[in-house]
């Protein structure tokens, strides 16, 4: 166990180390000059800043990011917002992004699972055709038609929600729910293929013949059993939504990490691009790692 | 199992309630402006503001010895109440008002400029617009001693610029520079408020003291403007409030303002839309033709377009061959259809130029002729250069940015003109707008499209572009007729001779060798409704100045949703 957990941390530290290297130097690669805009200040002034964010010596700047945030936990300054750091961007989109995931996470699971059952339960009639079709839809439409297509009945015709923007609840809603369409889609057809797969089963057929009423065999014995591949699905899940998505904070005018990310490596701002990328990795590998170790602790074979 | 689930929801749960408690802004009050702009602000320090959107809030919250006249945009008395030109245009002696006061309460005295100023002129600031200083005496010399780390840095008393006591600031010039007063209501030349920066200080070396860039946000920020900064939340929004100190407090009506911005302009419009923002600082691009046929038919009254100050124009680099022949440049400027380009491309029916300087905008400014299209004209030039019918020619290089779907189908549609009637082939590359910019600088192209918004009302904000080692002349054209005319125009102390000169410099680049073709004046504009906010207006120049903004009866109640 000891073995194993010490293993799987030095793989992703590994992983962290790799990414951050790729990052940097392909940043550094990258055509353009973060200090040019369209119109050109003298090269004193370009010099200037080069020295100020320390990338006239680009294997100085490799060195410097990590050891700045190891020894003051502080990632410097941005280039493109200049009055905010790198650590003051992520503190303010972080939150943001984290909670939308959160709440559209939510729904896929508690809605994905309420509709895979009715869909299993309904099977062949019409409720279960209709949820067949609406997944199908949902799997397959990507979020700015789904995110557009909410925007247009509920805020446009029927001005039931408000467009975009952050800090109301009403304003979570559509966001969340575009978000959560394509997850609530595949947990609902996992969970119905699930228990359709379950309704044979002996130990279904000896609960039945003991008596129990349909609702109850359903839900204290069909459910746990077919909600597993739903439990694996989980881990990755949680790993897209809470890292935020660019497109739906940008439909929704939501100010996100996705946003943010995108705006950097547009402005080539090193400095930001890096404390993003590496939030990112770390939350990324830090899900792994958890399910990787959920996995060892819950299965003795794995050793 | 099921604990598992309801302990991994409740922890979503959790993790949406805090992050959402952590991040969520408190909802406007609906009595506030919401004024919406396109991009976000960079930065609220006036050294480092280059971008409309942090000019436009610099304006609102700083004030400079002069300020823009709200209707003409000609400077008028700002914290200077009065000024003396003397010495043929060469000294401007500046007496500031003894009741201009910083929003911490605090005197505006002449030390808060010299203060300003000298951080300016320190490379290590890193001011995008220090070249505007070098009108001063002495100031070229004093910050290229500075960035030269050989040279013995000049004392700052050999800048002309003097205070006679705390309320004289005397300047002199090099040279005569009629819109000098302009430029002392531009960011740059705000003043700063030395003594609540002095805690932020980081290291203070050889005349420097480079400043951590908290000191921009509140409640740290004094400034000396209409308002003062209450509240910056990144990324969502800043809000504004009068400066209760402010000398003139009573032409300020608006309560409280705030500012947010939409990365998507289609977000922006339909936040518009649904009246969650008052004003758009922009027309959305996507819209923009259609809009204005609504508006046209009387469907809609709240599209203020106009033609600005900014040209849309393509520059050639004329040291590569066969595009360093002025003949072949001539020919590509006759085989444009302008007209054809305003009307079915880009479809705003902007004015086609034939000249840089934007005709009749600067007054007594007189624009030479430029070129008409002629077709059978641009064919025997081509002929003379020695490309009959584009044979034997290179195809060219054409490089545009994508920061505009627009630059792309203008391109397209002047590369098949020149197909045509000229056998001319274009490669078109077009780029992410840094890229592209690196491209612009290193000369990397044939021919690249290029956009110039002026700064200030004089035809040298354009003119500039083309002297010899001016780093933004990226044509690279190098005429020494045009820069001897420059240089007549930079000494003569008469308005009129002067821009006589102008006009003939102009007219070289424009009748003579091409370095540029210009294709059309830009068009720009706000949205709002009039009936409901008043103050602003879209200008030739774009400059809105929000001090100035405010209901025009009382708030729409209950709009915020």
């Amino acid at each position: 166990m000891m073995r194993i957990l010490i293993s799987r941390i030095g793989q992703s530290l590994l992983v962290i180390i790799v990414v951050y290297t790729c990052t940097f130097w392909l940043l550094m690669a990258a055509p353009g000059n973060p200090f040019i805009g369209e119109k050109q200040p003298p090269p004193a002034i370009i010099h200037a800043l080069k020295v100020r964010y320390g990338l006239n010596n680009p294997w100085h700047a490799y060195w410097a990011y990590p050891w700045r945030v190891i020894t003051r936990g502080d990632m410097g300054p941005t280039i493109s917002y200049a009055n905010w750091t790198v650590l003051d961007v992520i503190r303010s989109s972080l939150p943001i992004s984290v909670s939308l995931g959160a709440l559209a996470l939510l729904i896929a699971l508690w809605l994905g699972v309420a509709l895979g059952m009715l869909g299993a339960v309904t099977r062949g009639h019409w409720p279960d055709l209709t949820l067949t079709v609406g997944s199908l839809l949902g799997i397959s439409l990507p979020s700015f038609v789904i995110g557009s297509i909410l925007l247009l009945v509920f805020s446009t015709y029927w001005a039931l929600l408000p467009s975009g923007g952050w800090g109301d609840l009403a304003q979570v809603i559509l966001p969340a729910f575009t978000l959560a369409a394509g997850f609530l889609a595949y947990i609902a057809r996992l969970t119905r293929s699930g228990m359709l797969d379950e309704f044979s089963a002996d130990y279904v057929r000896t609960a039945r013949a003991k008596g129990l009423p349909p609702n109850r065999v359903i839900v204290r014995h069909i459910l746990p059993n077919a909600s597993l591949p739903v439990l694996s699905f989980l881990g990755p899940a949680a790993a897209a939504l809470l890292t935020g998505s660019f497109v739906v904070e940008k439909i929704f005018a939501i100010p996100g990490m996705g946003e943010d990310f995108v705006n950097a490596c547009l402005d080539k701002d090193i400095p930001l691009v890096l404390g993003i990328v590496m939030v990112y990795t770390v939350m990324l590998v830090g899900f792994n790692l958890l399910v990787d170790i959920a996995y060892a602790y819950a299965d003795p074979r794995i050793s | 199992m099921r604990r598992v689930l309801i302990i991994f929801s409740l922890l979503l749960m959790l993790i949406f309630v805090g992050g959402f408690w952590i991040s969520g802004g408190d909802a406007a009050r609906s009595r506030a402006i919401i004024f919406c702009q396109a991009g976000q602000i960079h930065t609220l320090d006036p050294a480092g503001m280059t971008w409309m959107q942090d000019i436009r809030a610099g304006l609102a919250l700083w004030q400079g010895l002069t300020q823009y006249n709200p209707k003409t945009l000609n400077p008028m008395p700002g914290v200077a109440k009065s000024w003396a030109i003397t010495d043929h245009g060469l000294t401007y002696t500046f007496h500031l008002r003894r009741h201009a006061r910083w929003s911490n309460g605090a005197p505006v005295t002449t030390a808060n400029f010299i203060f300003a100023w000298k951080r300016m002129l320190h490379p290590a600031t890193g001011a995008g617009y220090v070249e505007m200083f070098f009108h001063i005496s002495g100031a070229k010399a004093y910050f290229y001693a500075l960035a030269n780390p050989h040279a013995m840095p000049r004392p700052f008393s050999s800048v002309g610029i003097k205070a006679s006591d705390r309320h004289t600031l005397i300047v002199h010039l090099n040279a005569p520079c009629p819109y000098f007063l302009d430029l002392m209501a531009f960011p740059p030349f705000f003043p700063l408020n030395e003594a609540s920066m002095a805690r932020f200080t980081v290291r203070s070396g050889h005349s420097f003291a480079y400043y951590n860039p908290r000191f921009t946000r509140p409640p740290n920020l004094v400034t000396n403007g209409a308002y003062r900064l209450t509240t910056w939340k990144f990324h969502q929004y800043l809000e504004f409030k009068p400066n209760p100190y402010y000398w003139d407090r009573k032409a300020v009506r608006c309560r409280e303002l705030r500012i947010v911005s939409f990365s998507d302009s289609l977000a922006a419009f339909r936040a518009y839309q649904s009246g969650a923002v008052d004003v758009l600082s922009f027309v959305p691009p996507e819209f923009t033709a259609a809009l204005l046929r609504q508006q046209r038919a009387g469907l809609r009254h709240d599209v203020h377009y106009r033609s600005v100050f900014g040209t849309y124009y393509y520059i050639i680099n004329c040291t590569r061959t066969p595009l360093n022949n002025v003949l072949i440049r001539r020919a590509l400027d006759l085989a444009i259809n302008k007209r054809q380009i305003v009307d079915d491309v880009t479809r705003l029916h902007e004015k086609p130029l034939r000249v840089l300087v934007p005709p009749g905008t600067i007054p007594g400014y007189h624009s030479p002729h430029g070129l008409a299209m002629n077709v059978t004209e641009a064919r025997k030039l081509m002929r003379q250069a020695g490309y009959p019918d584009g044979r034997g020619l290179r195809p060219l290089k054409f490089l545009t940015n994508d920061t505009d779907s627009m630059n792309t189908l203008v391109a397209q549609a002047i590369a098949q003109m020149w197909q045509r009637n000229l056998g001319v082939r274009i490669r078109i590359a077009t780029e992410e707008s840094k890229a592209f910019n690196q491209d612009s600088v290193h000369g990397n192209f044939d021919i690249a499209r290029a956009g110039w918004y002026g700064d200030y009302m004089d035809p040298t904000t354009w003119l500039d572009l083309f002297r010899s080692g001016n780093p933004n002349n990226h044509s690279q054209f190098s005429n020494s007729q045009f820069d001897e005319l420059m240089h007549q125009a930079d000494i003569e102390p008469k308005p009129a001779r002067r821009l006589a000169l102008l006009e003939a410099a102009e007219r070289l680049l424009v009748d003579r060798y091409m370095p540029a073709i210009p294709l059309f004046q830009y068009t720009d504009g706000l949205m709002y409704h009039s009936r409901e906010i008043g103050g602003i207006g879209p200008n030739v120049r774009m400059i809105t100045l929000l001090q100035y903004i405010h209901w025009q009866h009382r708030p729409r109640g209950g709009t915020h949703p």
